[in-house]
């Protein structure tokens, strides 16, 4: 009896220990290895890459390109916006008023952001360039496939091309971390090679939010516009000739539907980031940066509308640019801010009207209504945080401007006038009857206002060294930003941009 | 030369000792052979010190092989020579030398005086998969009985260890009725990957303490040291808490014990009144103010009294063969802020039954209880701090007001009309067998299986509006549930020849454990008649409104014990386990955890005979053991993995829809393993004058591998993040108890206890060759905070500990009341307290019964973020200050400095009790005890904000006061325990 319960023990005790399966069953996740295997499969890896265009909060960086660094940067170092220090508000440890002066300091988070910003996707699509090259699939699907990362990965390297200029180049996923830096010269023939390489694959169609021929030639007519700046080499008429290869799109009679919160229905519109709130998509919110808290009921007479911030605004002198019967001058707010409920003036917290004012008498101590709002997008009482207007990174009236200022570079003003008059009738101003440079300077700013690529424009005119409100004048060198500090400690082969 | 010199005397005295004995009994043999004696039957009854008969009690003649026991009616007879002395002795009492003649009168009645060092020594300590003798002990373990754990209103188990053990720090960090305390053995061993202890309950790791009561605990063992932790290997790094429960109480009763409990907020902020903020308008002719005419207390618009209730009824009927165990609890705890609450419903049984002539034990047992409470969206105190006194709650038509601005909504509204209700439920079942196979051979097998499920409801009105947020509706539901199947079984064999004891044990130990869950909220509601109850209502669709996951992990496990004792002087213990779990990389699958440790007892050798007068007992204990902690490594993470995430959606422009974008979401990492930690541990227990219990203990821990998320290149990387094990961590530390009686006399006696413990954390490494961090480590986020987005108060960086503060020194503010602060960041201090104390006593008189429990934290910092934006000269008019900003002189932005790191060190009367146990006997009851507590009644402190004991877990606000502080209830309770 005794031995049988011993026995029948033991066996129990065996049969227990020799389990020792440790093999980990997943269940609503899948291993890398098991999965791109069909092309819907590959499709989904694909779509990710654009997905990266939206950009990321890391905490460390927020890395958005429509609304907070990424943005601020390249609007705040220009002519036509700022972000004054308001009270406790907007200080944020100096980050916004070297933005205005051009005086970086290399550990500035915006600089971080932005750089994080074209990495992330660059590194993301080699990544799948590489999961993609030893996929089992047609020859053809693969190379239209390839064709669109590869593009998409030159429009961040054409961004880092235009913010930092000498960037490490990174084209190959496994490659050593270290990379040195390229030089401006090396970024640029790259960022051509890989647009024109990747032409012949893509769609000749019109397809929203996707990298298509349409998409690539109007890149190529950015990078060759500003070809002077960037390796000192004029391309007016290879940009005019990028510009003409442009085709299916029309300047839109009311110039706002490119900015309505529907704006996928904008047949003016080239490339965007699109953007649902109900699809989850993050950090498109720009309207909260720049308004008033107060500034909600105006939009709805019981404040249904998101939280505001009170930040980014216009630069003095911005708003009286524009003429009061041109149409785009509504891409700002200024003056009264009417409460819908009752019909009368906003009262601030501290007791004084809600008047946005053009003035701003201290960039460092800015009053909570000084300073015209950007006002681009459509506002609409009960909108999300997240907003779901497109956000727009190249329209046609670009290919438009590009070509007109190319032809008056090239000293026939007479061909950039139709080009003008589209822009000047749809604003609803009189095209007028010289068509100069400063003329061009002024307009960049009129029908671009707050698109996020003054900077470019007011470096290409050279006037982005010259002072102006709030800012002395600069250094040929900060045309490009300082490679950000936290780059530099981690990566021993890099090398500061000359001048910081 | 010296100690071989030694050797050699303690062995002289060693021969010597033993030739005197010989001698001695030589001639006891020959005075017997030569002498003839008298015998007399001398027939008598031991009690214990209530009167109650001692059955196997021991009476020995002195000098002589002749003695018995008592019977179970506590008798003996025995015929001893005369005359004699007789030495009646039993374990924890104290032992009599009786002389014994024909004249003594019998039978004799003696009665027996507890002896309280034996008694804590005889303390059964559970070790793991196993009990010793405190006496035997290597290794560093605190015990406390039921009776001494802290007394009051006990929302979560481990609150009950608060103060009552030295390097245990329980940390209480809201007064919020649902919320738990942090516990931190020792410093803790991690930056990111948890401090929690492993708890163990009636031998099974890894339960949740909840599912236990406090009212089922019969006693809690700590295991500090990694030689006492290691026989729990890859979870063992932080301690190990072993509660057992008192299922296997003997004897027959029924016991009913409750209270009821009245409860306020201890202490709030002083801001200014309505009246104040007024004279402050007129005094300085501020002209842009709006008074509203309201007259408001907004932090005491969110209190209330909390009334709480707890009811247990138990039943016990245990004996040699079997027995059977039941209690039901109900527990109702009211918050001291509006709507806040947790109601428990808690029972368990439990039976146990005897086999095969004793040899076989069966047991099993089953505790389940469910929770129900309603959380607190906190943000509704920083906006009691800052709307304006002068604002009404509601307006002339009885409506909420609402005046704006982000963080100015009215939190009065937000409390009220937020719909919120979790439940959870913890199941916890188990069956054990031991079967004695040979003498000194004992099988043990537990199968166990634990389920823990939590469903949360959430609703917020069409008109809610949150920080600027309105969703016109917004009902959430979801569930997640885990499942934990175990099996441990072990041998155990005892052997002792001699004064030579043994015991070994070695076993085997498999977990599973299964989570899921899934999720589902809607948006846009029509009506807010259907609260969370009906999702379909909403019409507001999102892509991430629905989710589901589930995952699986295995632990398996070898280990053993091997414990040598000689004469009672001179312990051994080795243990070693060996852990694989499927969490760790395919490169370190497994990992083993061994221990040696030693003890030695001074007081037992010969040359310390001339301290027994004074000394009673004095240990040595030596320990070093290894231990781990896989707290941080959650399942899958060694895998590449590719998923699906909400941030990937992408707009496909070909079929025109939004589809899921799928990327690498994490990096294969191969050598992913547990954080190790190394500990030294030496102690000295000591019992002086028969009275007082002391302990000692000394540690330096050592953890390596420390788990951390590292950015690793992306152009070599698929994803910009990586777990791993690099870091470097030092905590060292000294721990003093001690435990005593005071004074006894005749009714009267009062004891104390103390315990003071002291630890100190260095981070030695955080960078290796492949993984560095992104410059510094920030912690302490400052986020959301006016002017402060993106800013961090705190750095983890090598030579530091963690939560160490970091920024501008201040040097005081200047003629115009701006803030002189160094440019430079430096070090301000760190929130880690380096003194910890607990400090009890109790008194009995009688029936009467008194004791006072109280604990410390000193020397730590606190930020207190919430004064360092409060007095912000822009807040006023619009929005509240404190009192003393008005005389404070500052007129400058918030700005983090030192000014706002303060001391937070603190001393707390934790409870004060009163009890009186009434004399029922004759009524058929065999105790009833009415007794009432006072909590939390005053704390003495240097620091300015609401209360310096905040929270210290995690990354993100460890040690910073930042608006979110429930606050905590000063509470009076009446109680009364029965039993018959």
């Amino acid at each position: 009896m005794k031995l049988n319960i011993i026995a029948a023990f033991l066996a129990l005790v065996l049969i227990s220990v020799s389990c020792t399966n440790l093999d980990e069953t997943l269940y609503s996740q899948v291993e890398s290895k098991d999965y791109g295997q069909t092309s819907s499969e590959i499709s989904t890896l694909v779509g990710g890459a654009y997905a990266t265009l939206r950009g990321t909060n890391d905490d460390i960086s927020i890395s958005y390109p429509t609304c907070e660094y990424v943005f601020f940067l390249n609007e705040c170092s220009s002519d036509e916006a700022c972000i004054p220090a308001r009270g406790t508000n907007w200080r944020d440890g100096g980050r916004y008023i070297q933005a205005q002066q051009h005086a970086w300091e290399s550990d500035n988070v915006m600089l971080l952001s932005a750089w994080r910003y074209c990495y992330l996707g660059i590194n993301k699509i080699n990544e799948k360039i590489f999961t993609i090259e030893s996929a089992e699939m047609g020859e053809e699907a693969k190379n239209s496939v390839l064709a669109e990362l590869r593009s998409l990965r030159a429009y961040y390297y054409y961004q880092l091309l235009d913010m930092f200029g000498n960037v490490p180049l990174s084209i190959e996923f496994g490659a050593d971390a270290n990379l040195p830096n390229s030089t401006r010269k090396e970024v640029y023939e790259f960022v051509e090679k890989e647009f024109k390489e990747s032409l012949p694959y893509l769609s000749e169609e019109v397809i929203y939010g996707r990298m298509t021929q349409n998409v690539v030639n109007a890149m190529l007519a950015r990078l060759y516009i500003n070809s002077e700046v960037y390796i000192g080499e004029a391309r007016w008429q290879d940009c005019i000739e990028a510009c003409e290869k442009v085709t299916g799109y029309i300047i839109e009679p009311d110039y706002f539907t490119n900015f309505l919160t529907e704006n996928q229905v904008s047949q003016e519109n080239i490339f965007v980031i699109p953007y649902d709130h109900k699809e989850g998509t993050v950090g498109n919110y720009l309207h909260s940066m720049t308004f008033h808290y107060e500034h909600k009921y105006t939009v709805s007479s019981t404040g249904d509308y998101p939280w505001c911030g009170n930040g980014i605004c216009a630069q003095p002198g911005v708003y009286s640019m524009f003429e009061d019967i041109d149409r785009r001058k509504e891409s700002m707010l200024a003056g009264d801010q009417i409460h819908k409920g009752t019909g009368s003036v906003i009262i601030m917290d501290n007791g004084e009207p809600l008047i946005y004012t053009e003035e701003i008498g201290d960039f460092e101590n800015a009053k909570d209504n000084e300073g015209v709002r950007l006002h681009k997008y459509e506002v609409k009482a009960g909108e999300q945080w997240e907003r779901d207007h497109d956000w727009v990174l190249i329209r046609y009236a670009e290919i438009l401007m590009m070509q007109a200022e190319c032809y008056v570079r090239l000293g026939s003003a007479d061909l950039a006038r139709p080009f003008i008059e589209q822009i000047c009738t749809r604003a609803g101003i009189e095209t007028p009857s010289t068509i100069d440079m400063d003329f061009l300077d002024d307009e960049w700013l009129r029908e671009f206002v707050f698109e996020g690529t003054r900077r470019t424009v007011n470096i290409r005119f050279g006037t982005y060294f010259e002072p102006w409100w709030s800012k002395e004048a600069n250094e040929a060198y900060t045309a490009i930003y300082p490679i950000p500090q936290t780059e530099l400690d981690k990566n021993p082969s890099l090398q500061q941009n000359p001048g910081y | 030369m010296n100690s071989m010199n030694k050797i050699y005397k303690n062995k002289a005295q060693f021969l010597l000792k033993v030739f005197c004995l010989m001698v001695v009994g030589l001639y006891l043999l020959a005075h017997e052979g030569m002498a003839q004696q008298s015998t007399i039957s001398v027939s008598g009854i031991i009690n214990d010190e209530t009167g109650q008969p001692l059955p196997g009690a021991t009476v020995l003649v002195e000098g002589s092989a002749i003695g018995t026991t008592t019977g179970m009616d506590g008798t003996f007879i025995l015929d001893v020579p005369s005359p004699a002395t007789l030495i009646v002795s039993f374990i924890s009492y104290k032992s009599q030398n009786i002389l014994i003649n024909e004249s003594t009168p019998l039978p004799l009645t003696i009665q027996m005086v507890s002896d309280m060092v034996s008694l804590d020594e005889a303390v059964v300590v559970a070790v793991g998969y196993g009990t010793m003798r405190k006496s035997d002990l290597t290794g560093a373990i605190s015990s406390v009985a039921s009776d001494d754990l802290r007394q009051g209103v006990i929302a979560s188990t481990e609150q009950v260890l608060q103060g009552k053990v030295a390097g245990l720090a329980v940390v209480q960090g809201s007064g919020d009725p649902a919320s738990g305390a942090v516990m931190r053995l020792r410093g803790g061993t991690s930056i990111a990957a948890g401090n929690n202890p492993l708890v163990v309950v009636d031998g099974i790791p890894g339960v949740d303490i909840n599912t236990i009561q406090p009212s089922e605990i019969e006693s809690i063992d700590v295991l500090k040291d990694a030689s006492s932790a290691a026989i729990y290997g890859s979870r063992g790094a932080n301690g190990v808490i072993i509660i057992t429960t008192n299922r296997e109480n003997k004897g027959k009763s029924i016991e009913y014990s409750g209270y009821v409990a009245m409860s306020q907020v201890a202490r709030h902020l002083d801001l200014l009144s309505a009246n104040q903020w007024r004279q402050y308008v007129r005094d300085n002719n501020v002209t842009n103010a709006i008074d509203y005419g309201g007259n408001t207390d907004w932090q005491e618009e969110l209190e209330q009294t909390g009334i709480s209730q707890s009811h247990t009824i138990s039943f016990n009927n245990g004996g040699k063969d079997s027995g059977v165990r039941a209690s039901l609890t109900y527990f109702e705890n009211e918050g001291v802020v509006k709507t806040t609450r947790l109601d428990r419903l808690s029972s368990s049984i439990s039976a146990y039954q005897y086999g095969l002539d004793g040899k076989l034990k069966l047991e099993l047992g089953l505790n389940a209880n469910q929770d129900e409470w309603k959380p607190l969206d906190y943000r509704i105190f920083e906006r009691s701090y800052n709307l304006s006194p002068v604002i009404p709650v509601t307006d002339e038509n009885g409506n909420y007001t609402s005046v704006g601005g982000n963080i100015y909504e009215n939190p009065v509204e937000i409390m009220n009309n937020r719909s919120v209700r979790n439940v959870r439920n913890r199941l916890l079942s188990y069956f054990k067998v031991e079967l004695e196979l040979l003498p000194g051979l004992k099988s043990s097998t537990n199968l166990s299986y634990e389920f823990n499920s939590t469903k949360g409801n959430t609703y917020k009105p069409t008109y809610a509006v949150m920080e600027g947020q309105t969703e016109n509706g917004y009902a959430q539901k979801t569930l997640g549930e885990y499942v934990n199947k175990q099996l441990e079984t072990y041998l155990t064999y005892d052997k002792s020849i001699e004064n030579h004891r043994f015991n070994a044990m070695a076993g085997y130990s498999y977990l599973n454990n299964v989570y899921e869950g899934f999720g589902a909220q809607r948006r846009g509601f029509d009506t807010d008649l259907f609260l969370y109850n009906n999702l379909a209502a909403g019409q507001d669709f999102r892509a991430d409104d629905n989710y589901s996951y589930k995952g699986e992990a295995t632990l398996i496990s070898f280990f053993g014990r091997l414990n040598y004792s000689y004469a009672g002087r001179y312990m051994l213990t080795g243990t070693v386990r060996r852990d694989g779990s499927s969490r760790f990389g395919a490169n370190n699958k497994w990992g083993t955890f061994p221990s040696a440790s030693f003890a030695w007892r001074i007081s037992e050798e010969s040359f310390m005979d001339g301290t027994r007068g004074w000394l009673d007992n004095l240990k040595l204990r030596v320990g070093y053991g290894i231990t781990g902690n896989q707290e941080g490594i959650g399942e899958y993470k060694s895998l590449e993995i590719t998923g699906a995430v909400s941030t990937d959606r992408y707009y496909d422009g070909v079929s025109d829809t939004w589809k899921s974008g799928f990327g690498t979401v994490q990096n294969a990492n191969p050598d992913l393993k547990w954080e190790e930690t190394a500990q030294i541990n030496i102690g000295l227990d000591f019992s002086l004058l028969n009275r007082i219990n002391g302990t000692v203990e000394v540690y330096q821990k050592k953890t390596s591998d420390l788990l951390y998320t590292y950015p690793v290149p992306t152009t070599q990387y698929a994803h910009p993040y990586m777990l791993a094990n690099v870091g470097d961590m030092t905590n060292k530390g000294i721990e003093f108890s001690l435990t005593g009686n005071v004074m006894t006399r005749g009714d009267f006696s009062w004891d104390a206890n103390l315990n003071l413990s002291s630890n100190q954390q260095e981070i030695d490494k955080l960078s290796n060759d492949q993984f560095q961090t992104d410059g510094v480590i920030y912690s302490g986020s400052l986020h959301g905070l006016p002017g402060m987005s993106g800013m961090y108060s705190q750095v983890i960086k090598e030579g530091y500990a963690l939560g160490t503060f970091w920024g501008p020194q201040n040097h005081g503010l200047d003629e115009d009341g701006k803030f002189i602060n160094d440019e430079e960041d430096s070090d301000l201090g760190n929130m880690q307290p380096k003194l910890n104390l607990g400090f009890g006593m109790n008194f009995t008189y009688k029936n009467l019964d008194a004791s006072f429990a109280t604990y410390g934290m000193f020397g730590q910092k606190v930020l207190n973020a919430t004064a360092m934006v409060m007095n912000d000269p822009s807040r006023l008019p619009a929005y509240n200050v404190p009192d003393d900003f008005l005389t404070s002189g500052i007129n400058d932005d918030p700005t983090y400095s030192s000014y706002w790191v303060e001391d937070a060190s603190f001393f707390r009367l934790q409870s004060v009790t009163v009890g009186y146990t009434l004399p029922v006997k004759k009524l058929g009851l065999s105790n009833a005890r009415v007794y009432v507590t006072g909590e939390n009644l005053f704390v003495i402190t240097g620091y300015s904000g609401v209360d310096p004991e905040v929270s210290i877990d995690g990354l993100d606000a460890p040690g910073i006061d930042k608006f979110n502080y429930y606050p905590k209830p000063m509470t009076v309770s009446l109680g009364l325990n029965l039993s018959f």
